[in-house]
């Protein structure tokens, strides 16, 4: 009897020293782990984007920042509509911070993609890899605007940046994207998350998504 | 439930990490180590005189082929 007391209070003890993967304070989702290389690159793009304009952090770098044991190779961001000048003001920026773009070397090169909705890729000087998509979306992208429009703050040490809310993100992976990476990703966050989520959210977000698929 | 296939590993993984963060270690080092290898092979690659120019006809060659 005393021997299993014993073990029971050890068990106790390890539980109650196991820090769980995330907290909620408020509307913030708060991961409970250290900075990773990939996040320092984002978050380092992010502090000169955000001079400029509004951002919405999407796709792989959400499952990945909450745990998702895979590597990825680019991380998408959704901006808003750019006009020449602020694109070029952010575009001269993001070289100065030691960032290259795939597209060109001039704003114009760039503003050539951007000025059509297409996207283009940064990544820091002398690299490939990491890099950041950077995917302009305005009314008629109806789903990402809506996400674009409705961020949840996440936080990772003293990073904190937005992501879609993550029954859209959940919905989006698995109606959307539906590849075998997005459906493993999309488990990852039902199950990662579950405690958090909500069914009305999942009712109101699957209208909006199959208005996108039709 | 004992793990059968990919999904089942990936909904088990998050799930333990849910509870306890400590695996996150291990995703730090994953990240991390692909990071480093796909940098220094690119660098290899295209070396550092004229990195955009080999790194933009390397991106049309993938993109053609």
């Amino acid at each position: 009897m005393a021997r299993f007391s014993i073990r029971f209070i050890y068990a106790e003890a390890l539980i109650m020293n196991m820090t769980k993967g995330y907290n909620i304070k408020g509307d913030l989702i708060i991961i409970n782990r250290e900075l990773t290389e990939l996040d320092i690159f984002l978050r380092d793009f992010l502090k000169v984007l955000k001079k400029y304009a509004d951002y919405l952090v999407v796709s792989g770098f959400v499952s990945i920042s909450t745990g998702r044991a895979r590597g990825t190779e680019d991380i998408d961001v959704l901006v808003p509509k750019f006009e020449r000048k602020r694109f070029s003001d952010l575009f001269d920026d993001l070289l100065k911070a030691g960032f290259w773009c795939y597209q060109g070397d001039t704003s114009e090169e760039a503003f050539s993609y951007v000025g059509k909705m297409d996207h283009i890729r940064f990544a820091r000087k002398n690299e490939m890899f990491p890099n950041i998509e950077f995917i302009p979306v305005d009314h008629t992208k109806k789903a990402q605007f809506f996400e674009f429009n409705h961020p949840q703050k996440i936080k990772v040490k003293d990073f904190e940046f937005k992501i879609p809310p993550i029954e859209f993100e959940i919905l989006y992976k698995e109606m959307i994207l539906a590849g075998k990476k997005d459906i493993e990703d999309a488990r990852h966050l039902r199950a990662f998350f579950s405690d958090i989520l909500k069914q009305e959210k999942f009712r109101e977000y699957e209208k909006i998504i199959k208005a996108e698929l039709r | 439930m004992r793990p059968k296939t990919d999904l089942d590993y990936v909904e088990l993984y998050a799930k333990k990490l849910k509870e306890d963060n400590s695996s996150f270690k291990q995703q730090k080092k994953l990240i991390e180590s692909q990071l480093k290898s796909s940098s220094s092979l690119f660098r290899n690659m295209f070396g550092k005189a004229d990195f955009k120019e080999k790194a933009r006809k390397y991106i049309k060659s993938v993109s053609s082929g």
